[in-house]
């Protein structure tokens, strides 16, 4: 019955308005498709990294009904800090931004661009957390491994020669795909960051 | 504000409001299945089981409905979620419902991305719908009725600890 009617639907008169702006190919992606579909990606990996380093444009204390700039704790006697509209309006701005910049200049380097990024939020974490299982079964002090920007290394490597390698047609395919995948390894991220809730 | 809180109580605003999110989120939660599931089961047959004959909505329909619930739907929980974060979540550490808490601090999230998936899913809704995205369409559908029911789910427990009728 849906296909039925997808079928019906799509049987818009060639030519119409209707028709024309539709999404019909990669090439033929509006400018409005380009910026949806990177502003959801942008969007997730931004999130996920400002909730996870704690980056809020602004922290919201209700209990006082006071607005700071930037991550600010305040004192007990504020009551608990809110974090979280920070995180969202920092990420919203900067994936309306990078949604921008992909919609005035799309093209191929846009989809290996895109492919290079998610590789990265992919492997980075990775790459960390195989750190900190390296770390505590090594024989040797391996501490260091512990540092972000040492195993932003690797994945800045692999990201690079994995994005350098994959073919055009791919990168083309896997373009939509990231749009679905970027938001759940977020959630798995997150996820897993609030295990001391359902473990203790 | 201050005209409404002079005819209502503070208590009772809160929970109106409350329950005008509950009434929102059941109406999206019907509007975002329906389409899940038509995006999801293959074409109706005339013959065979319940299931086998269930009449999919026309999924197209919804999308904008859909996107135009998620956004004040969101926003509405945004803003009680100020009263949540002081008077309810703080009692619920008390009591040690841990389990409630880590539900709800996940639910931010899944909320959060769902939201900006919705310029995405409503782009994919468009007419005449493109076959290239027939997938991703499907997919991101089913993503949007997950993090729906979720947030129905963990919401209606945090609501029964302290809530409309709790």
């Amino acid at each position: 019955m849906t296909q039925a009617l997808d079928l019906d639907l799509r049987s818009a008169p060639y030519g119409s308005p209707r028709a024309t702006s539709a999404p019909t190919s990669r090439a033929g992606t509006s400018k409005f498709g380009t910026f949806a579909i990177t502003f959801g990606i942008a969007f997730a990996i931004l999130y996920t990294l400002c909730e996870r380093q704690n980056w809020p444009l602004f922290t919201y204390h209700p209990a006082v009904d006071r607005l700071d700039i930037w991550r600010q704790p305040g004192i007990p006697e504020d009551g608990p800090p809110m974090f979280w509209y920070g995180w969202v309006v920092l990420s919203a701005a900067g994936a309306l931004v990078v949604g921008w910049i992909a919609a005035i200049a799309s093209g191929p380097w846009l989809q290996r661009a895109t492919t290079f990024v998610c590789l990265l939020a992919a492997l980075w974490p990775a790459c960390f957390a195989l750190a900190g299982v390296i770390d505590e079964r090594a024989s040797f002090n391996a501490e260091f491994l512990r540092s972000v920007w040492v195993s932003g290394i690797p994945a800045v490597i692999g990201a690079t020669a994995l994005s350098y390698f994959v073919s055009s047609r791919w990168v083309e395919r896997a373009w939509t795909g990231w749009l679905l995948f970027m938001p759940i390894g977020g959630l798995v991220i997150l996820g897993y960051s609030l295990n001391s809730y359902f473990l203790r | 504000m201050d005209m409404l809180t002079a005819l209502i109580s503070i208590q009772t605003f809160w929970k109106i409001l409350l329950f005008i999110h509950f009434l929102l989120a059941v109406v999206l939660l019907g509007a975002v299945t329906l389409q899940a599931v038509a995006v999801s089961m293959p074409a109706r047959q005339a013959v065979g089981n319940f299931i086998s004959r269930f009449s999919p909505v026309p999924a197209a329909s919804y999308a904008t409905m859909i996107a135009v619930l998620y956004l004040p739907q969101a926003l509405m929980g945004a803003w009680i979620y100020v009263k949540y974060r002081t008077y309810v979540r703080i009692p619920m550490e008390g009591f040690r419902h841990w389990w409630t808490v880590g539900s709800f601090e996940f639910k931010e999230h899944v909320v959060t991305m769902g939201l900006a998936l919705l310029p995405a899913y409503w782009y994919f809704w468009q007419q005449p719908l493109s076959e290239e995205h027939a997938v991703i369409r499907k997919c991101v559908t089913i993503f949007l009725a997950f993090t729906v029911w979720y947030s129905f789910a963990v919401g209606h427990i945090a609501n029964d600890f302290r809530g409309v009728g709790s």
